[in-house]
C-alpha cells in the first residue's frame, strides 16, 4: 500500500499570525476619503483651481505694477470672451493673468501661514502637554493671548511691521500657532494618561518615542482638523485684510487686492464681472478646501475605519 | 469662589496692561516716527518751504504724542539759566561759502553754551535751527514711554488742577450748586471740569466728570481732540437750542453746559463773555448723531438678538431631527458659512438687498432711516448664526444619549417635552457662558461689516486710524478691546455658575 500521505513540517511563522482582517490605515483613509462623490468633485475643484493658480502665472508674467495697454482704449472693459475669458479692466489688464495670479498669491500665503502654525504648534503642543513645567508658563501665555481678538493682533501686528507678503505671513501665524499647540495639549494629556502609554513608560521607551510613535498617530486627524479650519480661514484674513487696506500692498497682487480694486463695479451694469470673479472664485476656494480638508479629518480618524 | 474671582480679576488686569504695554512698546519703537506725519497732508504742504517752522512743528507733535522732550532754547534759557537775556544772546559772523552765497555763522553767549552742557549732560542732544536758535531734544525710551503712558493715564479731576498765571485769584473749592435749569450739581471752581457730578436727560441720567482717562490726544485725524473722546462724543452736525447760559442770559446755542472745561484767561473772547460770566467756557456741543460706541453697539445688540432667535430653535431642530433632511440642510448651512470669506458672504447679501431697495452704504440715508440699519443688522446677524447653531446642536445631541434622558422617555414623557425640559436647559449652559462676551463685544463693532456700508463705528476706526497711522487711536482701541474681551470671558464664567450651581471654577482637592 503506497502512503500517500506526506508529513508537514511545522510552520513557525504560521503559529504567528493573527487571524484579522487585513488593515492598512492609508488605504482606509482613501477608502474612506473617496467613498462620497461630493468630495470627490470638490477635490477636482480644489486641486484644478491649486494648479492652474501655481502654473498659470508662470506662463503670464503678470505684474501689477506694469500697465502696458494703459494707452489702448480698445482693450478695456472686453466683456469675458474667448480670448478674455475674464475680461480686462479700466486700464486693459488680462484679467486672466491678475486673477491666476493673485489667487496663487493668496493660496500661498495661506498654504505656509497654515504650515508654521501647524509645524510649530504641533511641536511645541506635543512637549507642552508632557512637561508640567511648561504647562505652568504655557498656560498664563496662552490665557492672554487667546483673550484677545485674532483681528486686533493681526491688524495691530501689520500695522507695525508694515505691509507685504512675509509681513502678513507672520503676522498670521504669530500667534494662531498658540491655540494649535493648546488643541494638541489637551489631545496629548488625553492620550498620555492611557493604558497603553503607562506600558510603554514602564517599558523604558524614552518620552521622544512615546511623543513620535504611540501619539502623532492617533493626533493625525486632529491635526488635519485643525488644517483643514486653518486655510480657509487665513485665505479670509488675507482677503479682509487686504480689502480693508492694510494687508497686501500695490505691488503684490491677491485676491482681497482684487475685491478691493474692483469694488467700485459692482454694481455697473457691463463691468460686475470684473467684481464678482475674484468674489466667486474665492468663495469656491474656501469652501472646496474646507470639505476636503473635513472629509480627510473624518477620514483619518482610525475610528470611522471599524465599518 | 471669591478668592478665585479676585486673583482672575488680577490676572485679567496684568493681561490687559502687558498686552497695551506690548501695543505701546511696538508702536512706538517699530513703526519710523516719521510716519504720521503722512496723512498731515494740509500741515505738510503748509510748512514745505519753511524748514524751521517744519522742525518745530513735526517736533512739537512728537512731544505731545509722548516720543520725546523737546525744548527750545528759551524754555532751556528759562528753566537752567538765571541770567534769560544773556542766555538768549546769540551773535553771528557772515562769511561767503565756496558757492559764492553768503552764510552765517552763529555763534552763543557763555551762559548759553553752560546751558547747553547742562542739557547734554542730562541725555539731550542740542541741534540749530537755520535762524541759528538751538533747540534740545531727548528721545524717550521704550520704558519711558510706557511708563509715561500709565503715568498720565488715569486723571482725577481736582480744585488744584488749573494753573492759570493770568487768573491767580482763582477761587479753589468742591461745593453743591445748581445748573443753569437749576437742577442740583456737584461743581468744582479750579478744577479741569465746572460740573464734577450732574444729572440730565441722557443715558445714564447721571455723569461724572472725576475721574478720567487720557489716552492722549489724536493725530492726525481728529487731531487735537482726546482719543477717548472722538470714539465716545456725538457725531454728524451741531444742533443748537434754546437754553439758559452759565451767566444768566438765554440765547441758542449748541453747547453742553454741562462738560465745560477751563479756559486760560489768555485765550478767552468777547464771544465767551457773552454766555460765560467765569473761564469754564471750553464746552462741547450737542450733536445729531449717536457717537462711534453708540452707533455700532446698536447694531451689535441688534444682531445679537436677532442671531439668537435664529440660530437658538434652528440648532434645536437639526438636533431634534438628526441625520433627516432638516439636519443635513443646516450643516450644509453652517459650513457654508464658516469656510465662506465674511467678505464675499458680505458682498453676496449687500447685492440681493440692493435688489430690493435697500441703500448699499448707511451714510446714502442716514441715521434717521430705518432701511440704512436693516442689510447691516441682517448680515451682522447671519454672520454669528454659524458657531451657535454648530454649538447648540452639538450640546444637544451630546445631552440626548445622557441616563436621564433615557429615564424620562422611559417615564414616558414626550420627544417634544424632553427637548424642551430637559435637555435644552443642560445644552444651554455652555451657550450662557459666551453671551456677555458677545453682548460686550458688541462695543468693538464688526470691523468688516462697518468697513463695507462705511457705518460711523467703532470697529471702522481701528482701520481707519491704521491706515492714517493714527498711534494713539490704535493704542487706545486696542487696550479697549483687549479689556473688553478678557473681562467679558469672566463675567460668562461666573454668569455660568449662577445659572448652573453644579459648575465650580475652582479646582477641588482632588483634581
Amino acid at each position: 500500500m503506497e502512503n500517500k500521505f506526506v508529513f508537514v513540517k511545522a510552520d513557525a511563522s504560521a503559529s504567528e499570525h493573527i487571524a484579522a482582517p487585513k488593515y492598512s490605515y492609508w488605504k482606509s483613509v482613501f477608502r474612506k476619503f473617496f467613498s462620497s462623490k461630493i468630495v470627490i468633485v470638490m477635490l477636482f475643484i480644489a486641486a484644478s483651481i491649486m494648479l492652474f493658480s501655481f502654473i498659470q502665472p508662470l506662463f503670464s508674467d503678470y505684474d501689477p505694477s506694469v500697465k502696458p495697454n494703459i494707452n489702448d482704449q480698445s482693450l478695456k472693459y472686453i466683456q469675458p470672451c474667448l480670448e478674455y475669458p475674464f475680461g480686462t479692466d479700466n486700464v486693459g489688464t488680462n484679467m486672466f493673468d491678475a486673477i491666476w495670479a493673485s489667487t496663487g498669491n493668496s493660496l500661498s500665503i495661506a498654504l505656509i501661514a497654515t504650515a508654521i502654525t501647524t509645524v510649530l504648534g504641533v511641536i511645541v503642543g506635543a512637549f507642552w502637554g508632557f512637561s508640567k513645567k511648561m504647562d505652568v508658563i504655557m498656560i498664563e501665555i496662552y490665557n492672554i493671548i487667546a483673550n484677545i481678538p485674532f483681528t486686533l493682533i493681526v491688524m495691530v501686528l501689520m500695522y507695525v511691521i508694515g505691509r507685504g507678503k512675509w509681513q502678513l505671513i507672520f503676522a498670521l501665524s504669530c500667534t494662531s500657532w498658540l491655540s494649535t499647540a493648546y488643541f494638541i495639549r489637551v489631545q496629548v494629556m488625553i492620550i498620555r494618561d492611557r493604558e497603553y502609554n503607562l506600558a510603554s513608560k514602564c517599558l523604558g521607551t524614552p518620552i521622544t518615542k512615546i511623543i513620535t510613535r504611540n501619539i502623532m498617530p492617533y493626533l493625525t486627524s486632529v491635526i488635519v482638523t485643525s488644517v483643514a479650519r486653518d486655510v480657509p480661514s487665513f485665505i479670509s484674513y488675507e482677503v479682509f485684510l487686504s480689502y480693508i487696506g492694510i494687508g497686501l500692498d500695490e505691488s503684490e497682487p491677491s485676491l482681497g487686492r482684487m475685491v478691493q480694486n474692483y469694488v467700485q463695479y459692482m454694481q455697473t451694469p457691463n463691468a460686475s464681472y470684473l467684481f464678482w470673479i475674484p468674489v466667486f472664485l474665492c468663495a469656491l476656494i474656501s469652501i472646496s478646501l474646507y470639505i476636503v480638508g473635513q472629509a480627510l479629518a473624518d477620514a483619518s480618524d482610525p475610528r470611522t475605519h471599524m465599518i | 469662589m471669591k478668592k478665585y474671582v479676585f486673583w482672575r480679576v488680577v490676572r485679567a488686569i496684568i493681561a490687559v496692561f502687558v498686552v497695551t504695554s506690548i501695543a505701546i512698546l511696538m508702536v512706538f519703537t517699530m513703526i519710523p516716527k516719521d510716519k504720521i506725519f503722512q496723512q498731515d497732508t494740509a500741515q505738510m504742504q503748509k510748512l514745505a518751504g519753511k524748514p524751521d517752522d517744519m522742525t518745530n512743528y513735526k517736533y512739537s507733535k512728537w512731544k505731545q504724542l509722548g516720543y520725546l522732550d523737546y525744548q527750545r532754547q528759551a524754555e532751556m534759557c528759562n528753566s537752567a539759566s538765571d541770567n534769560y537775556k544773556a542766555c538768549m544772546a546769540t551773535t553771528y559772523t557772515t562769511y561767503v561759502d565756496e558757492y559764492g552765497y553768503e552764510q552765517k555763522e552763529y555763534s552763543y553767549s557763555e551762559e548759553a553754551e553752560k546751558v547747553f552742557g547742562a542739557y547734554e549732560a542730562k541725555g539731550y542732544t542740542i541741534n540749530y535751527f537755520l535762524s541759528g536758535e538751538a533747540y534740545a531734544v531727548k528721545e524717550y525710551n521704550g520704558l519711558e514711554i510706557i511708563f509715561n503712558f500709565y503715568k498720565n493715564l488715569i486723571v482725577v479731576d481736582n480744585p488744584w488742577q488749573v494753573q492759570d498765571p493770568d487768573n491767580p485769584d482763582l477761587e479753589r473749592s468742591v461745593y453743591f450748586g445748581t445748573d443753569a435749569n437749576g437742577v442740583p450739581a456737584l461743581m468744582c471752581s479750579g478744577c479741569e471740569h465746572n460740573y464734577l457730578i450732574y444729572f440730565d436727560s441722557n443715558f445714564p441720567f447721571v455723569h461724572q466728570n472725576i475721574v478720567s482717562m487720557n489716552f492722549g490726544l489724536s493725530y492726525p485725524t481728529y487731531s487735537g481732540e482726546q482719543t477717548l473722546g472722538v470714539i465716545n462724543s456725538n457725531q454728524g452736525s451741531l444742533v443748537s437750542k434754546e437754553q439758559k447760559f452759565p451767566n444768566g442770559s438765554s440765547g441758542t446755542s449748541p453747547n453742553n453746559f454741562h462738560t465745560c472745561t477751563y479756559k486760560m484767561t489768555s485765550t478767552l473772547d468777547h464771544m465767551d463773555k457773552q454766555k460765560f460770566d467765569d473761564n469754564y467756557a471750553n464746552c462741547n456741543s450737542y450733536y445729531s448723531d449717536p457717537s462711534m460706541v453708540t452707533t455700532s453697539y446698536t447694531f451689535g445688540v441688534i444682531s445679537l438678538i436677532l442671531a439668537y432667535a435664529i440660530a437658538l430653535p434652528a440648532g434645536i431642530a437639526m438636533a431634534r431631527n438628526k441625520g433627516k433632511w432638516q439636519d443635513k440642510l443646516g450643516i450644509v448651512y453652517v459650513n457654508i458659512m464658516i469656510s465662506l470669506p465674511s467678505l464675499a458672504f458680505i458682498y453676496f447679501l449687500k447685492m440681493i438687498g440692493f435688489q430690493f431697495g435697500m441703500p448699499d452704504k448707511f451714510p446714502v440715508l442716514g441715521y434717521g432711516n430705518i432701511k440704512s440699519y436693516i442689510l447691516p443688522i441682517i448680515i451682522l446677524a447671519l454672520l454669528s448664526t454659524a458657531q451657535v447653531i454648530i454649538w447648540i446642536r452639538r450640546y444637544m445631541v451630546d445631552q440626548s444619549n445622557a441616563d436621564y434622558v433615557k429615564f424620562a422617555r422611559a417615564k414616558g414623557l414626550s420627544q417634544k417635552e424632553i427637548f424642551r425640559k430637559h435637555i435644552l436647559k443642560n445644552a444651554i449652559i455652555p451657550i450662557v457662558n459666551g453671551i456677555p462676551q458677545s453682548i460686550i463685544l458688541c462695543i468693538s463693532g464688526s470691523v468688516i461689516t462697518e468697513t463695507v456700508f462705511a457705518i460711523p463705528g467703532m470697529g471702522k476706526m481701528l482701520p481707519d486710524s491704521i491706515k492714517a497711522f493714527n498711534n494713539n487711536m490704535v493704542i487706545t482701541l486696542t487696550f479697549i478691546f483687549t479689556a473688553l474681551s478678557i473681562f467679558s470671558i469672566l463675567i460668562g464664567d461666573i454668569l455660568m455658575t449662577v445659572v448652573d450651581p453644579r459648575i465650580q471654577l475652582t479646582a477641588k482637592g482632588g483634581d
